[in-house]
């Protein structure tokens, strides 16, 4: 039996939506780049940013696809408390492919954001190791209280089974 | 604010400077802070050794906030990158160096601005563990 079975299929085109309790803030646009080591000034001197043609210090790129402060969840068994989509797939291990991210406008620390998620597609395949893999793909779609998408990221998982995993268990 | 790039500093085959960065535990404790991502993979030593892993996972999108920040320290604060991907091809770890190096491989010019796209890849000791690239507008 595959992977990908019918109660699995039925899940493709599921969403979920999450508002963040507060503004994103400074401190944690700040915070951000400082565990990044990346020093740009445009993410703590409004002068700097207001010359570079901005209304102040805006977010680095990919700051409001890996926050997950508006998340209200509790942390699973695995410490995540980000959106999960918790799919009925047994036996696999789940692990990121990669991102695609699109960028419309850059956010602002008074931006209250609100995330889409949508999966939008899972897929079986095989696998280089011999057994087969699903392959998630999902979106995360952020927009700003003036209901205007800032960022859009899709991301790529795969979950999978080889036939030499099979034999080790 | 760096001087503005002309058309030869961003034709094809132009290298983007490169970028290292260490991931120790203490930055990826730190990103983990930052982002409220609390997932043991990227800060348990414990968890990860019942996984028989060497050491936490660096979270992904660390990748691409350094792949960002090489393109925005280059092309300076007035370039917005509208597209970024890439895709993992080996684990990170808590210790490893990463070396962010890329190459532009188009440059157009559409209603005054310049819209160029780079290849990126990202090596930790001569190993590939991220390719992918990027779109930029920049003032014409």
């Amino acid at each position: 039996m595959g992977l990908l079975t019918g109660e699995l299929k039925q899940w493709v085109g599921r969403e979920f939506n999450y508002i963040a309790p507060e503004e994103i803030g400074r401190a944690s646009i700040r915070y951000f780049a400082l565990a990044m080591g990346d020093d740009n000034r445009l993410y703590v001197d409004d002068e700097y940013a207001r010359a570079a043609g901005y209304p102040g210090v805006i977010a680095p790129p990919t700051f409001i696809c890996e926050t997950n402060q508006y998340a209200h969840r509790q942390p699973n068994a695995d410490g995540y408390i980000g959106h999960s989509w918790d799919l009925p797939i047994s036996g696999c291990r789940m692990i990121r492919g990669g991102h695609e991210y699109e960028f419309f406008q850059p956010v602002r620390s008074e931006d209250r954001i609100t995330v889409n998620w949508r999966l939008v597609d899972i897929s079986e395949h095989g696998s280089s190791r011999g057994g087969t893999m699903l392959i998630v793909i999902a979106t995360a779609s952020f927009s700003n209280q003036d209901a205007r998408e800032q960022s859009r990221d899709a991301h790529l998982s795969a979950a999978g089974q080889s036939s030499a995993e099979r034999r080790n268990r | 604010m760096p001087p503005a790039l002309n058309a030869a500093d961003l034709r094809p085959g132009v290298q983007v400077p490169v970028l290292e960065r260490k991931l120790d535990l203490v930055r990826m404790i730190a990103y983990a802070g930052a982002t409220w991502d609390w997932a043991r993979l990227h800060y348990d030593p414990a968890y990860v050794a019942e996984r028989k892993l060497p050491a936490p996972v660096i979270d992904g999108q660390m990748l691409g906030a350094l792949l960002s920040e090489a393109l925005l320290d280059w092309l300076g604060p007035r370039a917005f990158i509208f597209k970024l991907n890439f895709r993992l091809r080996a684990m990170v770890f808590a210790g490893d160096t990463v070396r962010c190096e890329g190459q532009v491989t188009a440059l157009a010019t559409a209603a005054e601005q310049r819209l160029l796209t780079v290849a990126q890849r990202i090596y930790v000791s001569g190993r590939v563990v991220a390719d992918g690239g990027a779109c930029v507008r920049l003032p014409g």
